[in-house]
């Protein structure tokens, strides 16, 4: 009796210690998501950073937390005043933790579409100089990003900036560019009306595309 | 029961002991603050991060002893032990920081690279293409650098008053034999190797390092493409030929197939030239390249190059009204290599490789017949161990075979020449800081057929200032074995020897990079010989010398839109005591004063980048026969300019137009003089020209791919 009731008694603690670990997931991620749609300067996007990386730490069969701190380290390097160096820091470490984020899960398109924002971050840091070597990679990617899921908004919508980049430079239209924000557009309106209450994947982008989209003839 | 109410006490009690304050500052070893620094419990949820003044506070429910940890980009992570007991825990650590490849100081002194990864280039891959001047030909755009100087009637690089075999090339640190192609003497030669097969170089105008040996001057590293981009087809047709090249990419493993034909003769027909051709230059070359991934971070790879070509050619002999002899010169070529790279564990890694070249020749003037084979074959391997981020010990072993064969097929005779080369390299790479890096090394080597060991010290040393820019120094002493064509006649021939001093300036700053250089090099036990080639006679070693001289390279991307521009300027003061000569002159190849212009300019509106170019020197030496001395009088000077024009009507397709010498402008390169005095006791001479005053290049290059990008809107 004693030997059941000791082996009752570890699996209740043991699953109550389990929900409370996601509980305690889910509750850190969701305040720290918050935040940082919210965060606006350098400072505030290295505090949510760095709340992902130990988040990350906490959870190591978790993509989510180094997805979001690999977003926050690449708005820090689109955002800071610093220079070249500075901001290859901060895409460097954006990089790091869009890697982690793919070697826990391969193959999976919102963290393809990050490495694509990503390295069009480093492209933007010095663009005469990387444009030419870069750009191929950056559609590249998004090309992949697209293939894994071609419902991700983000994906897309990043193809349609690069495309606009092509257009401008070959002195094209931007018929291409906006008929792909148009299509990122739809499935971004997709996406909000499909979302759960509370739910930790991204959803990051739509003001964004409709910026671009008000660009468009 | 008991023990499961002492459990449930237990986590009770680790989650209730109170509250603790943890609060302090995070500086630097300089003592400035530290902003942004990850502080957290380990293995738990609770942390914070600095404030801009590196100060941080945070409350903790915790109890008992934890790791605490600091984290900061560019800081090494650092872990204090913390009791957590209701009382408040202060904490001022000192953050070490943390030695990064992107951001430390590198060692430039020599060296240019041309690389889209690292920092301290001075080119990008791609700039190598796009050089007017240089005709699609990696050396061609080399010689724009600082440290080169042009000798348009040899075409190879000639690097700081070396001769052209004082520069050793490796592709995937792997030697090349016979880089260029063969050619007749005065008819500029090529690299035989595509440009688009190489990611970057590192191209080293003296001071390298100890991985590389037998070159006295100069070092051009070339790295193979690791991984392409998508599958594709290339097609390209030329003024002179065409190719196409197939790639097939997939996820681990990578192949790309390509094969060229050219032939001059078309072009000749139409365009007039000063050579006589019997037959103009043609050939053939096909070429396979594998990548394969091994491993997450492991790669092997494996190339194989084959060509044949061959020209015939009536060189005019001074002081006669016929058409002189006829060369024909018929060259068989292949290279072949394949190479690792592997990251182990405990920050060790490995590299290294085979290659093999075979260059066989067939010359044929007057009443000579000779077919003379050279090849080598080169294994290596390399290890390399991270003690810390500060420190490095790079260690390798090689092994060279050489095998040179001259056989007068005419005479019926044959000659050969074998010899074993074992070599040994260790090199450290300490950074004192992330400002200051000293890198030593050492190579040793052992020669079978010379049955001579020697070894070769080697000094680097960087330091980047505060502000911006960084000084290099690099010293060493260099071994290089006379070249094939004189060992054979004396199988005892020691390494010649050279000795580098450099100082060195660099600074890359908002698109703009600043480089100048100034060297010291001595030369030692240098062949002298009499006689003609392949009949070479009296072959000793006592010839000796030094060049010295300074170069400034500005390059601009940011000033003028849209325009990308470098200009260099070189000072080579050489004089040496070598070959034929018998005292101390000025080579024939080092030109004193010697400048370059490049300016390529996209223009939106046309699509179009539109490239000139423009090299200039103050003349070449030569001796003249019809008065006393050697080396006693100059051309006048050399100078060029080149256009070129790159439509891009759209992104696959690119029309490439170039020109070279637009002016028109009669380049002499030197002069060949009759071996007998003429009845009024004159040596008659001819001057040595390029073959064509112009030389113009039409080009389409159209990729083929499945392109994605462009499908996309449809599949939406």
């Amino acid at each position: 009796m004693k030997k059941y009731l000791f082996a009752i008694g570890m699996m209740f603690l043991i699953s109550i210690s389990i929900k409370a670990s996601n509980e305690a997931y889910e509750k850190a991620m969701r305040t720290e998501i918050q935040k940082l749609y919210r965060a606006g300067s350098v400072q505030d996007l290295q505090q949510s950073a760095n709340v992902f990386s130990r988040i990350a730490e906490m959870n190591k069969e978790e993509w989510l937390p180094d997805y979001y701190a690999a977003w926050a380290y690449a708005n820090m390097g689109f955002r800071t005043d610093g220079g070249i160096q500075e901001k290859d820091g901060f895409f460097g470490q954006a990089k790091m933790h869009a890697k982690k984020a793919a070697s826990i899960s391969p193959n999976n398109s919102e963290i393809v579409a990050m490495q694509g924002f990503i390295i069009m971050g480093e492209l933007s840091v010095d663009p005469n100089s990387r444009g030419q070597s870069l750009s191929p990679i950056a559609m590249q990617t998004f090309a992949k990003a697209i293939e894994l899921n071609r419902q991700n908004p983000r994906a897309i919508f990043m193809m349609a900036q690069m495309e606009n980049g092509m257009a401008q430079f070959f002195g094209q239209g931007p018929e291409k560019a906006c008929g792909l924000v148009d299509a990122s557009l739809k499935l971004f309106e997709k996406e909000a009306s499909e979302a759960k209450e509370g739910a930790l994947e991204p959803m990051w982008g739509k003001n964004m595309a409709a910026q671009m989209k008000a660009e468009c003839p | 029961m008991k023990t499961i109410l002492s459990i449930l006490l237990f986590f009770l009690a680790v989650q209730t002991i109170g509250q603790t304050l943890i609060k302090g500052s995070v500086k630097d070893q300089k003592g400035q603050t530290i902003p942004g620094v990850n502080i957290f419990i380990k293995n738990t949820y609770d942390g914070t991060s600095s404030d801009l003044e590196g100060n941080f506070q945070m409350e903790t429910e915790l109890g008992g002893t934890q790791t605490l940890m600091f984290q900061a980009m560019g800081f090494k992570s650092q872990e204090l032990e913390v009791v957590l007991n209701g009382s408040v825990q202060e904490f001022h650590p000192v953050m070490r920081e943390a030695i990064n490849d992107m951001t430390a100081v590198t060692i430039t002194a020599g060296a240019m690279e041309a690389s889209d990864e690292k920092r301290a280039v001075v080119l990008k891959s791609i700039d190598i293409v796009t050089v007017p001047s240089a005709m699609g030909d990696i050396v061609g755009a080399f010689q724009t650098l600082p440290g080169t100087s042009t000798v348009g009637n040899d075409g190879r690089l000639f690097v700081r008053g070396g001769d052209a075999s004082e520069t050793a090339i490796f592709i995937d640190g792997m030697k090349v034999g016979n880089a260029f192609g063969t050619t007749a003497s005065n008819v500029p030669t090529r690299t035989r190797f595509n440009p688009n097969l190489f990611k970057g170089s590192f191209f080293s105008t003296g001071g390298y390092s100890a991985e590389f040996g037998q070159a006295l001057s100069s070092t051009l590293a070339l790295n193979t493409v690791d991984f392409p981009l998508r599958s594709q087809g290339d097609v390209s047709l030329m003024s002179i030929g065409g190719g196409f090249t197939q790639t097939l990419a997939a996820e681990k493993s990578s192949i790309t197939a390509s094969a060229n034909y050219f032939d001059l003769a078309p072009y000749q027909s139409l365009i007039r030239q000063n050579f006589d051709w019997e037959r103009a230059p043609f050939g053939w070359d096909a070429e396979v390249s594998a990548r394969q991934k091994w491993g997450n971070n492991g790669m092997v790879k494996a190339y194989v190059h084959t060509e044949s070509g061959g020209m015939k050619i009536w060189q005019a002999i001074p002081g006669s009204e016929e058409r002189g002899e006829l060369v024909d010169v018929q060259n068989r070529y292949t290279f072949a290599q394949g190479s690792f790279k592997q990251i182990g564990k405990n920050d060790w890694s490995y590299y290294g490789g085979i290659s093999y070249s075979n260059n066989v020749d067939a010359l044929v003037l007057d009443q000579v017949d000779l077919r003379n084979q050279n090849q080598v074959l080169h294994g290596k391997f390399v290890a390399l161990k991270g003690f810390s981020d500060r420190f490095s010990i790079k260690t390798g072993v090689e092994s060279y075979t050489y095998r040179y064969e001259e056989n007068f097929r005419s005479q019926n005779s044959k000659r050969e020449l074998n010899d074993h080369h074992t070599n040994i390299f260790s090199e450290a790479d300490f950074y004192v800081n992330s400002k200051f890096i000293l890198r030593g090394g050492l190579r040793g080597g052992h020669s079978s057929l010379a049955k001579e060991t020697w070894l070769d010290p080697r000094l680097s040393l960087a330091y980047k200032f505060p502000s911006e820019g960084q000084l290099s120094f690099a010293a060493g002493q260099f071994s290089q074995m006379p070249v094939e064509q004189l060992r054979i006649f004396n199988q005892e021939l020691q390494n010649t020897k050279a000795n580098h001093l450099i100082l060195n300036y660099f600074l890359n700053k908002n698109g703009r990079t600043f480089r100048a250089e100034a060297f010291y090099k001595q030369y030692q036990k240098l062949t002298t010989f009499k006689g003609n080639p392949f009949q070479y006679i009296d072959i000793q070693q006592n010839g000796e010398g030094y060049a010295q001289g300074f170069d400034l390279f500005y390059r601009d991307r940011e000033t003028v839109k849209n325009t990308d521009f470098w200009i260099t300027y070189s000072f080579v003061d050489s004089k040496r005591k070598f070959a034929q000569y018998t005292e101390r002159v000025q080579p024939g190849f080092a030109s004193r004063h010697n400048g370059s212009l490049v300016i390529k300019h996209f223009v939106s509106g046309l699509k179009s980048q539109i490239g000139a170019s423009f090299g200039i020197n103050d003349g070449y030496t030569y001796t003249n026969p019809n008065f006393p001395g050697q080396m006693n009088d100059k051309t006048r000077g050399f100078q060029d300019l080149s256009l070129s024009w790159s439509y891009l009507p759209r992104p696959n397709l690119i029309l490439h137009l170039a020109c070279s010498n637009v002016l028109g402008r009669d380049n002499i390169f030197g002069y060949r003089f009759s071996e007998q005095a003429n009845a009024s006791g004159r040596f008659e001479a001819l001057p040595i020209k390029l073959q064509a005053p112009r030389f113009l290049f039409l080009g389409l290059f159209l990729t083929l791919s499945k392109d994605k990008n462009a499908n996309q809107l449809n599949n939406l």
